[in-house]
């Protein structure tokens, strides 16, 4: 656990005293992040609603497939993304916290996401399979991956320094991306009700006209969203650890400083 | 449209479930800022 610093009154400034205008996580980036995603949003539920026509086979649950494949893009890129950041993490000339937030951030994210994609799924899967839940082979390994990602968030929870939390979770978080390969290829090493690749095949695009648009828009709504919720959330964490550190000594500067007038 | 029920429930608790996040994020972020100098802001 790093030294907390204490803040003398001549380089910092009592909790507080915190500058108008600086009491959020946002910034211009952000904000311009923020508008457009709502656009997209906003865009995901008139094409994906509206305009996007019924499929020949599936009717109108195909639009539940916007959502659901927009979820679980999110889902995957975010655990990716907590593997990658838990390794930059590990790795000695990269160490930082920064990166184990970056990770925790991007994870939480992830279980949101994934939640969404086994809701929609099951949605989507009482519409076509006639249940809400099959014991398929993605479905299953998706459940479990789900899980997985639970048991990581409670790991980050479990007491000790920020750099013991950061340095077990991301050896968690390096073990639990290896799911996403077998979650994925998982229709094709097991025969099940899943279906296979929805916009392409290895020799062509299977999807075609506004379905294909709508299903663009909604990985662009869904990609931006993730990128605007990692930067508060992991913002967010990076407060909270400052607080952990330097928290009483902020109280007790406040403490003094009111004692003085 | 078929099936009308199942379609506008994905989409409503996908739509509320990552706004309730958001306002979740940004009011604990808010919270937060307010209680700690710009020292610990490097984004501002």
């Amino acid at each position: 656990m790093p030294t907390p610093k204490s803040p003398t009154p001549e380089t910092s400034t009592p909790a507080s005293a915190a500058p108008a205008g600086g009491a959020s996580t946002g910034t211009a980036f952000t904000r311009a992040i923020g508008l457009a995603t709502i656009i997209g949003m906003g865009a995901l539920a008139v094409f994906g609603l509206f305009i996007s026509p019924a499929d020949v086979r599936q009717s109108d649950s195909v639009r539940i497939l916007y959502i659901h494949v927009g979820t679980v893009w999110v889902a995957y890129v975010a655990f990716a993304v907590t593997a990658l950041s838990s390794a930059a993490y590990l790795w000695k000339r990269t160490t930082s916290l920064t990166w184990d937030r970056f990770a925790g951030a991007s994870a939480e994210i992830g279980v949101l996401f994934m939640a969404l994609t086994l809701l929609a799924g099951s949605l989507w899967g009482r519409l076509s399979w006639g249940k809400f839940w099959v014991w398929d082979a993605r479905v299953t390994s998706t459940a479990f991956m789900f899980i997985t990602y639970i048991g990581y968030l409670a790991v980050r929870g479990l007491g000790g320094s920020h750099q013991q939390r950061a340095r077990r979770s991301a050896v968690v978080a390096l073990l639990a991306v290896l799911e996403i390969p077998l979650v994925h290829f998982s229709v094709k090493l097991w025969r099940g009700l899943h279906q296979d690749s929805s916009v392409a095949d290895r020799t062509h695009v299977t999807l075609h006209g506004l379905m294909l648009f709508s299903l663009f828009v909604a990985l662009v709504a869904f990609s931006l969203l993730y990128v605007w919720l990692l930067m508060h959330r992991q913002r967010v964490l990076a407060m909270q650890d400052a607080l952990d550190d330097k928290g009483l000594d902020y109280a007790l500067q406040q403490r003094r400083s009111e004692g003085d007038a | 449209m078929e099936d009308l029920g199942f379609i506008l429930a994905t989409y409503l608790i996908t739509f509320g479930s990552v706004a309730t996040m958001a306002a979740f994020i940004v009011r604990r972020g808010r919270r937060l800022a307010a209680q700690l100098p710009a020292e610990d802001k490097p984004w501002i």
